[in-house]
């Protein structure tokens, strides 16, 4: 009986498996050329915007250290 | 009578040996199928085509802010919508909300149980969740009183077979999206209590998830201790794709800004970068020096920059593109468990099991931001400094 029930879900992993394994081989892909050109122009387009790349104006920064400033 | 059930008994048997056997052969074939589909597309590797995109040149990475009042290892912590309060989850069962720009903590509160491995804070800034070896995902909303006891106001939401290894809200309050050592994500309704979908593939326990950018759609992907990073869709709960290319347990991933790709850090040492569209690893970010696990990553607002929290208490900078380390940051003392960079991209906030935690930013321009400055901010520059020195001549 427990043979029976373990075959049985061997054979419903195993099902599972293949179609899994068929809906991927199915889908559609894209070229590694195209698709890292993809990425690259994404970085470049956001490059200004990105605080960690480009920095910006220690007044804008809210983390800055707080500096005693000197009148000359 | 007994003879003629024990033969039909044996031709069953054999139908299930026969398509079992026929089933495998066929998981095989689409295997091989499916690398040679991908091995079609790979026609160049990322860092070629970057060839021709400027190189960064060194980052100075420094620390603004040190958060201490945890007791023992910080496990977990999540940035709110609002880019300063950070919420922090630790091994002493604590949770702790603070403001970063102050270093002050607004709230605690103590979990019944230790190892509290997830946190996460709602896009409101109105409740926070965590769990951890309690094997649940509780939600508590934060009050303004605080002397209102957080944890007579809990819910508890998830509830999994394992410790809880990863919980994040979707894009609302109302619908939290969990991991667990038992090897299933679920998505829950935080108000009911009840389960939505619930995600199973993994072949053992699943250590990290991240939700995909709210523009591409409702996908997330989920990391695990059996090698595999599986992107799902959320309503069916399917699996859409699978990745196996890390050689150890992958303790985080997350998403590339634009969500057609996704980095991962894993305890082979290595980051690595899928791309969803060419279904296949993109790039691997290691050097030989570098033996010890990833814990955790994260990218920089523009993607350029991806983050990575390391077990020898570093942390390092990769250039995503070229596939080249830019900054290499020290001062936590022991290994770094949780690493974010900030809604708004300005800092980055690290935990470790040193008890702390730290936000960082860029300290010093490379030469690429200085040509990146605008012509208006770099005439007032130098019309500024011709005055200042005319001044001292004068």
């Amino acid at each position: 009986m427990s043979s029976k029930t373990h075959n049985a879900n061997s054979i419903l992993l195993a099902r599972r498996t293949v179609l899994q394994l068929r809906t991927e081989a199915s889908r559609e892909r894209m070229k590694v050329s195209k698709a890292s050109a993809d990425l690259m122009n994404y970085c470049t387009e956001h490059a200004m915007a990105d605080p960690l790349l480009v920095g910006f104006p220690t007044s804008d920064n809210p983390f800055k250290d707080k500096k005693p400033c000197t009148i000359l | 009578m007994y003879w003629i059930c024990s033969k039909s008994m044996a031709t069953q048997e054999l139908q299930i040996n026969e398509s079992l056997a026929h089933l495998k052969t066929e998981s095989e074939s689409l295997k091989t199928k499916l690398e040679e589909e991908r091995a079609k597309l790979h026609d160049v590797e990322l860092h070629q085509v970057a060839e021709k995109v400027e190189g960064l040149g060194q980052f100075v990475m420094k620390t603004r802010r040190t958060l201490k009042g945890h007791g023992n290892k910080v496990l977990c912590m999540d940035w709110c919508k609002d880019k300063r309060r950070i919420v922090s989850s630790s091994q002493d069962g604590k949770v702790i909300v603070w403001d970063a720009f102050t270093t002050n903590k607004e709230h605690a509160v103590t979990m019944p149980c230790t190892w509290v491995m997830a946190c996460a804070y709602a896009p409101s800034g109105c409740a926070v969740a965590c769990g951890g070896l309690d094997n649940k995902c509780s939600v508590y909303p934060l009050s303004l009183d605080k002397n209102e006891n957080l944890a007579a106001k809990k819910k508890s939401v998830a509830m999994h077979t394992n410790y809880l290894s990863a919980c994040s809200f979707t894009n609302s309050d109302m619908q939290i999206l969990t991991s667990s050592g038992d090897g299933t994500c679920a998505l829950w309704d935080v108000e009911s209590g009840q389960l939505l979908q619930s995600f199973h593939g993994h072949a053992a326990d699943v250590l990290c998830l991240d939700l995909a950018p709210s523009e591409t759609g409702n996908t997330f992907v989920s990391g695990g201790c059996d090698k595999k990073a599986n992107v799902w869709d959320m309503r069916s709960g399917q699996c859409i794709q699978s990745f196996e290319t890390h050689e150890s347990d992958i303790n985080s991933v997350r998403y590339y800004p634009s969500g057609d790709a996704f980095a991962s850090g894993s305890d082979d040492a290595t980051c690595r970068l899928y791309d969803l569209r060419a279904d296949r690893e993109v790039a691997i970010y290691s050097k030989e020096s570098i033996i010890f696990g990833v814990s955790s990553v994260d990218f920089s607002l523009s993607g350029r920059l991806l983050f990575g929290g390391y077990n020898d208490y570093t942390i390092n900078v990769w250039d995503v593109l070229k596939g080249t380390r830019v900054s290499i940051l020290f001062g936590h003392e022991n290994r770094v468990s949780t690493l974010r960079v900030s809604p708004d991209g300005t800092a980055f906030c690290t935990g470790s099991w040193d008890h702390t935690l730290r936000v960082s930013s860029s300290f010093s321009f490379s030469l690429f931001s200085v040509i990146s400055l605008s012509p208006e901010v770099l005439l007032t520059h130098c019309v500024f400094f011709f005055f200042f020195f005319l001044q001292i001549w004068a």
